[in-house]
């Protein structure tokens, strides 16, 4: 693992704070065409669960990487579902996404000291890195259901997210797009750029299929206006991630060109 | 209206089913053969996969067949003990199934397409069958394909793991009467206590026969205090029907 471009608290800060924005523009304000804001705002919290992988993972931890992303929306979902529902039960939906994020924290420190205390993985950063996996978690699971769903009304979640069973993608990608990064550029010359613009874009991946998804339960336009600013994200970041893998690829790397026209 | 101490108040006994279940998932990833990447490459004993692949695919499809059960048993009322039993037997099958399909084809892939005699580089005589080990072991290799005593304590940790996602559902059910909710949350649980147990095992093991099911202890009381936490926050979340919605 090379020296890292940002530091983990910069990661965090981002994206927490872009997560829990994006998230409460898309619920606070009602109208559906903001609901993209909430898959911005997962887009950054998958980036953050994806470093905190790249962290905790560098150490080895012999039992592939996918295992901590499931680990992490396992926790995620549990957390997220309970933010959102304890702010229905007291009627103060705002701060579902808040009460989430703090028990997915929460969780996370408590399984991470299990892990370390008890199953003796003996690994220093797995308390933070599975605070930080845990949270990315809540805020991917609260932000695509809240882009789905167009609100945080826990009723109107379980109605058109839970209940239509997209939940089952989102669950999915979300955990993809925290695990997949490292796992797919690790080894000697893996770099921190290049695994978190993956990051981006396999968040966006996820709102795009989030959006196709919010087509059929909230406003056609709100559907068709995330799934396209999801593309727009996806193409950047991908190229982004294609050049800076010709980077790392260094001297190693020549352009074939198209095939000769006889072999085609 | 409901809070969140009505909620604790009412379901502590779905608190102590949630744990059972849990410490079923914990000692069933203990059973399953895992063998992970080298096992991909038939230079290890057991599935070619990974612990979370292996337990999420038996538990869903328990879940699956659990969820088949319930919805059949539930038209004559509210489902109590006995019907549980049932549910959760269901659910056991249903993740046996699975697993044991998912390692009867693996080793016709080992046998046939590799070209490797299934064999366990942890004991010279199989503790079921008997027969030697050791000069089957390739050398280079610890051991190939699914032995019996493999398939067998894979098939213990099916059962035991399709036991242990049926019962959270059932009390998940219990408490909100959503199928939806509860069985995204059985997930959410199920996901924890295999991936806690898969650290223990660092990845990869054989079965009860392999050396690293001593440490068993070790994820049963890590996956209580996890499953305790999580049926904590689990059962105060109420269905959408008690909140007023559809």
């Amino acid at each position: 693992m090379s020296e890292s471009a940002e530091t983990a608290n910069q990661v965090d800060a981002k994206g927490v704070v872009v997560g829990l924005v994006g998230i409460y523009l898309a619920g606070i304000s009602g109208i559906p065409y903001l609901a993209f804001f909430a898959g911005i705002g997962a887009v950054f919290a998958t980036k953050m669960g994806a470093d905190g992988v790249r962290r905790v993972c560098s150490y080895g931890i012999g039992t592939g990487v996918p295992s901590i992303g499931m680990l992490a929306l396992g926790m995620g979902l549990i957390s997220a579902m309970f933010g959102l529902a304890l702010g229905k039960m007291y009627n103060v939906v705002f701060i579902g996404p808040i009460v989430g994020l703090v028990v997915a924290v929460a969780i996370g420190w408590i399984v991470g000291t299990l892990a370390n205390k008890i199953i003796k993985l003996n690994i220093p950063v797995m308390e933070r890195c599975l605070m930080e996996i845990a949270g990315a978690g809540v805020l991917v699971m609260t932000g695509l259901s809240v882009m789905i769903a167009g609100s945080m009304d826990f009723v109107v979640i379980t109605e058109k997210v839970i209940a239509t069973g997209y939940i089952a993608p989102v669950f999915i990608l979300g955990a993809l797009g925290i695990l997949h990064p490292f796992n797919a550029s690790l080894g000697p010359d893996e770099t921190q750029d290049r695994t978190l613009v993956h990051a981006y874009s396999c968040g966006a991946i996820a709102m795009v299929i989030g959006g196709v998804c919010s087509i059929a339960v909230i406003d056609p336009i709100a559907g068709i206006i995330s799934t396209v600013i999801g593309l727009a994200i996806w193409y950047v970041t991908f190229m982004g991630f294609v050049k800076l893998v010709k980077r790392d690829a260094g001297a190693g790397y020549v352009g074939t060109g198209l095939l000769p026209p006889g072999a085609m | 209206m409901t809070d969140i101490v009505t909620m604790l108040t009412l379901n502590w006994q779905s608190i102590i089913g949630i744990i059972i279940g849990g410490l079923c998932i914990a000692v069933g990833v203990h059973f399953v053969p895992v063998g992970g990447a080298p096992a991909a490459m038939a230079q290890a004993t057991g599935i070619g996969t990974g612990t979370v692949q292996l337990a999420a695919g038996s538990g869903l499809t328990g879940l699956l067949a659990a969820g088949y059960m319930y919805m059949t048993l539930s038209a004559a009322g509210e489902p109590g003990i006995s019907q549980i039993i049932l549910i959760c037997a269901t659910g056991a099958v249903g993740a046996m199934i699975m697993i044991t399909v998912t390692m009867l084809v693996g080793n016709w892939v080992y046998i046939y397409g590799v070209g490797v005699p299934p064999a366990s580089a942890k004991r010279d005589y199989d503790p079921i069958t008997g027969n030697p080990q050791a000069p089957y072991v390739a050398a280079g290799t610890v051991g190939q394909g699914i032995p019996t005593v493999c398939f067998v304590s894979g098939a213990i940790g099916g059962l035991l793991g399709g036991l242990g996602g049926s019962l959270i559902y059932c009390m998940l059910m219990w408490v909100n009467g959503d199928p939806a909710i509860s069985s995204i949350f059985a997930i959410g649980v199920f996901l924890v206590n295999a991936v806690l147990p898969s650290y223990n095992i660092q990845g990869t093991i054989e079965g009860f026969h392999d050396p690293k099911f001593k440490r068993l202890p070790k994820a049963i009381l890590a996956c209580f205090i996890a499953s305790l936490l999580c049926g904590i926050i689990a059962v105060t979340i109420p269905g959408a029907a008690m909140l007023g919605g559809a």
